[in-house]
């Protein structure tokens, strides 16, 4: 199952980058948490030995074969995240998490791979040019099961990521762009109407904030102005590991988890973030590669719809984490604490991984 | 079947996603330069107000003692309790909280954080100065407990002023620096300054300079470590030239005979300020933590006027304290001798009116020492018609009279010594030789500073030396005492010997003769004085205002110096509505007495009443001086009669 040709063909580039990334990240979480919960990091570094071997497992599968077996994949899942409504942890008002003794698995994060699996394989077998309107209602149905189940958590943040993985492999697979342009009209042309009816008071509110954060500096406002001056604040080279005044002194809230990027420009500068975005970029492109060179559509599709969440992931919360973004609980994949995230991530990243490695076999 | 195309991996699909992608993250580099490079500078400062708060650790103003080293003025310790509103998320908790904890009312709190609502956020807002030290304990237990963390207690020293308001118009006060100071001395906002007297004059000496503790916060408002301290450096030290116990000794005098007033003594041979007085004063303690609207109010509307400086604000009219000033003129310019003599027999007249003096029969043939000695108006009346306004202006104004006195104080004012020009400036009128008359036994528009009449006592008594007068002795920079170089004399000019002889043996015999100053005499001490009245309403304005609650009495003067021989004390008393001269000189006498007890190394003496020991020798006649030297023709000649 695994020969010495795979190893030869692995991406190192790509899993170096990760490996990294994920370094970097326990770094911050060790700089943000030292003053007031100093062993925390270590539960990250678990997770990243723990993410390593799943993503060790997920590569040594062969992508095809996973694909077959994903409407159990899927099922598995939805029936956790069922399973979560009625016995999971609740924590800050939302139910995420099942504990298992040593940590708590939030099954949301594995969703995304479980439904990219299920949209590539749904899309990937279609030999047809572009997906029939039945096709991309299946498809949407497909998404929209575990989001819902996410999203009445409520974790709208992660809900939401999984709606980037139905319309990359739908583009991917051949969803006429007009209907994406006619998407974006019909949105431009609704949104007053949702402002006008749709919204409550607090939500408009947030998103008004959002506009001008000055408006209300004390309350909405006041976590997207810290987190801008927390970046703008490091300047080129930053103030240095655990130098960083607005992470260390708790002016930015949750440092080491939401705003991890904030505090990494701080204490690393303009230098740190260039390094940063570098790696993530390499990341994507990498596997954006791995999809051109893939044997099968099936192949591409599942590198597409695993690397859609990632990629919308990183893009918000980085633009989150420079003040630019409404304040929503999106972490920064690979850096962020948590666990199952970076677990589920390593895993998907194994799938993409495996896609590349397999694509002179049959 | 589709074509094996359609399977193919959509390869330009990928492509531009991966374009997006790429377009995607150099916009995000580009924000962060924007953020990091550009705007750097702005937001590492907001991170720096954020997170860094200066504490600002207040210099002591520098300690005031008198001549003898005695504490005048300290500082002691006390609490100031403020908000900082840079974190607070809920500012109506706080001064909800903060009121309740500190036991003060919430609508005051409120009202002070509502007029500093401009001031930029990080700027402490003082809502309690001097708190009690339970206030303070409240205060920092709520603090620890986090309820509190926008509120900050700051120990400042504050100034502690003698009891009893001594000294106070000499003194001053210090109160939080008004915008138009903090610009002129680009302050630091809150800054205390010395807003009177010597507080006043000498703050930049005072105020020393002020420390810092900066300290990191985290967004609790709790201190984390000290980044930097700066240790404040206390103000100058100051000796004063007061000395405490001859300032005492004329504050229980004024206040055993219960009237108002002023007293400036000084040492002739240098014009140090003895002692400085000023009646009805205010207590410049209650200016020091922050003086409340009602008590300010109260001491601005006062009919009294607690806060204005007699001894350099106050104008009055010298009445016959200024025969002196013509004695010297005429015997100075060579135009008479002491032995010149004139007959008085009640009155005389000039440029055809009668002008009165006022023993009703005359005094007799009087020369220059009984004339001074009996306050002879008659023979003073003389002396001005034979000088002329002018001359009488020269010497006066050498003697100190109409002119500042140049004592480092405040606000000080002239009086004023009419000439011919000073009339045709004023009035662009001529001068009428018949006014020189008036003006020649200190009536008509003449008026006087006690102060500077007190410059002219120390004058006449070092025999022509006139010096500014000087309040500070000495400077402690925290490396010892150095004295002040004194100030040059304004102006020198050697009595002839028979000026001085004349004038201190008429002034002597004021006191230990027959003269109206025997309350103040001492035995073996040889006082020298002269009475004067200053009065307050002409005749005809106090028939007029008779209906009126103002006190009308007449003011009194006392002027002295002490020995008649190479003085060392000379001073004048000015007793507010004292009605005669006579009764300012006991005041003088305790003075004097004292001043020569603590000398000697002998007890201070205790202020006995006057009219007891000793007896005045010529009772009957002394409610007459100086009662009417007034012309009988109409009083518009006389408009001394002006509300002085």
């Amino acid at each position: 199952m695994f020969d010495r040709r795979l190893y030869f063909h692995l991406d190192w580039l790509l899993l170096a980058a990760l490996l990294v990334l994920s370094v970097m990240g326990i770094s911050m979480i060790y700089s943000a948490t030292q003053a007031t919960t100093p062993r925390l990091y270590q539960q990250q570094v678990y997770a990243l030995l723990l993410g390593l071997v799943a993503l060790t497992v997920a590569l040594s599968i062969d992508y095809r074969t996973l694909a077959d077996k994903s409407h159990w994949i899927f099922i598995g899942i939805v029936l956790l995240l069922i399973y979560v409504m009625f016995f999971g942890v609740v924590r800050g008002g939302a139910r995420r998490w099942i504990p298992l003794g040593v940590f708590n698995l939030q099954p949301s994060e594995f969703a995304k791979i479980a439904v990219a699996l299920v949209l590539a394989k749904f899309y990937g077998e279609s030999r047809r040019q572009s997906p029939t309107r039945a096709d991309l209602i299946t498809g949407a149905a497909m998404t929209a099961l575990p989001f819902l189940l996410v999203a009445r958590q409520p974790d709208l943040g992660t809900a939401v990521t999984l709606l980037p993985i139905y319309l990359f492999v739908a583009y991917l697979a051949g969803l006429p762009l007009r209907m994406l342009g006619v998407a974006a009209l019909a949105g431009v042309l609704v949104a007053p109407v949702v402002w006008k009816f749709g919204l409550k008071e607090y939500q408009k509110e947030r998103i008004e904030t959002f506009i001008n954060p000055y408006k209300d500096q004390k309350g909405a406002g006041y976590q997207q102005i810290q987190a801008r001056i927390t970046v703008g604040s490091g300047g080129l080279t930053g103030k240095g590991f655990t130098k960083g005044t607005q992470g260390q002194l708790r002016f930015l809230p949750v440092a080491h988890n939401d705003f991890i990027f904030s505090a990494w420009a701080e204490e690393e500068g303009f230098i740190g973030v260039i390094v940063a975005l570098g790696l993530y970029l390499l990341v994507i492109w990498r596997s954006l590669d791995a999809a051109k060179l893939s044997k099968d559509r099936l192949g591409a599709f599942l590198v597409l719809g695993v690397l859609a969440s990632f990629t919308f992931q990183v893009f918000y919360n980085i633009t989150m984490s420079a003040g630019l973004a409404p304040v929503k609980g999106l972490t920064l994949p690979l850096m962020s604490y948590g666990g199952s995230s970076l677990i589920a991530t390593l895993t998907g990243f194994g799938l993409i991984l495996n896609v590349r490695m397999r694509r002179f076999t049959n | 079947m589709r074509t094996s195309e359609a399977a193919k991996v959509p390869t330009e699909r990928i492509s531009a996603i991966q374009v997006a992608v790429c377009i995607g993250f150099f916009l995000l580099a580009g924000t962060f330069w924007f953020f990091q490079i550009i705007q750097h500078e702005q937001f590492r400062e907001m991170a720096e107000n954020n997170h860094q708060r200066e504490l600002a650790l207040r210099a002591p103003r520098g300690v005031l003692y008198d001549r003898n080293g005695r504490i005048l003025v300290e500082n002691r310790p006390s609490y100031t309790v403020s908000i900082v509103r840079l974190h607070t998320k809920d500012l109506d908790r706080t001064i909800r909280v903060l009121a309740a904890v500190a036991g003060i009312e919430e609508r005051r709190v409120r009202e002070i954080v509502d007029r500093a609502k401009t001031l930029p956020s990080y700027r402490p807002i003082v809502v309690l100065q001097d708190a009690t030290l339970a206030q303070v304990a409240a205060i920092m237990a709520r603090r620890l407990d986090f309820e509190l963390p926008d509120v900050v207690v700051e120990r400042v020293p504050t100034r502690r002023y003698p009891t009893d308001a001594m000294a106070a118009h000499l003194l001053g006060y210090v109160s939080e620096a008004t915008d138009a100071q903090l610009a002129a001395d680009s302050l630091r906002p809150g800054a205390i300054v010395g807003q009177a007297g010597v507080e006043r004059t000498h703050n930049k000496d005072l105020m020393g300079t002020d420390g810092a503790r900066t300290v990191v916060v985290n967004s609790l408002g709790r201190e984390i470590r000290t980044l930097d301290e700066v240790e404040p450096t206390e103000g100058r030290r100051l000796k004063l030239t007061i000395d405490y116990d001859v300032q005492k000794a004329g504050e229980d005098g004024f206040r055993a005979l219960g009237f108002h007033g002023a007293a400036a003594v000084l040492d002739p041979r240098t014009g140090e300020v003895l002692s400085f007085i000023s009646l009805p004063s205010y207590d410049p303690n209650s200016f020091a933590t922050g003086i409340d609207r009602v008590t300010w109010n109260a001491l601005n509307t006062d009919k009294l006027r607690p806060l204005n400086n007699r001894v350099i604000q106050g104008r009055y009219s010298p009445g016959s304290t200024f025969k002196i000033a013509v004695a010297v003129a005429a015997l100075e310019e060579g135009l008479v001798t002491p032995d010149f003599k004139t007959h008085c027999s009640g009155g005389a007249t000039f440029y055809g009116r009668y002008f009165k003096c006022h023993l009703k029969g005359g005094h007799g043939t009087v020369d220059m020492r009984h004339a001074i000695e009996k306050s002879c108006n008659v023979y003073f009346y003389t002396l001005g018609n034979m000088l002329g306004v002018d001359r009488i202006h020269k010497w006066a104004t050498r003697l100190g009279l109409g002119v500042k006195s140049g004592i480092d104080l405040p606000n000080e004012v002239e009086g004023i010594m009419p000439s011919t020009e000073w009339k045709r400036k004023r009035n662009n009128e001529k001068w009428y030789a018949g006014e020189t008359i008036s003006v020649a036994i200190g009536q008509g528009q003449v008026s006087v500073t006690p102060i500077s009449l007190a410059v002219m006592m120390a004058t006449v008594a070092n025999g022509g030396t006139r010096f500014a007068p000087r309040l500070v002795k000495a400077y402690d920079d925290g490396q010892g005492w150095k004295d002040l170089e004194p100030p040059p004399a304004l102006d020198t000019f050697r009595f002839k010997p028979a000026t001085y002889s004349a004038v201190h043996d008429g002034l002597w015999m004021v006191v230990n003769a027959a003269g109206t100053g025997g309350r103040g005499r001492i035995p073996g001490l040889d006082v020298s004085g002269k009475t004067g009245t200053a009065q307050v309403i002409s005749l005809t304005g106090r028939k007029n205002a008779r209906n009126t609650d103002k006190d009308l009495r007449d003011h009194g003067w006392f002027v002295f110096f002490a020995p008649r021989d190479n003085p060392e004390i000379a001073g004048v008393i000015f007793g507010e509505h004292a009605e005669h001269g006579y009764s300012a000189a006991p005041i003088a006498r305790h003075m004097i007495a004292t001043y020569y007890a603590k000398k000697r190394g002998e007890p201070l003496p205790v202020f006995t009443a006057p009219g007891v020991p000793p007896p005045t020798p010529s009772q009957e006649e002394v409610p007459l001086e100086d009662d009417a030297p007034r012309p009988v023709a109409d009083a518009a000649l006389t408009p001394t009669g002006g509300e002085r």
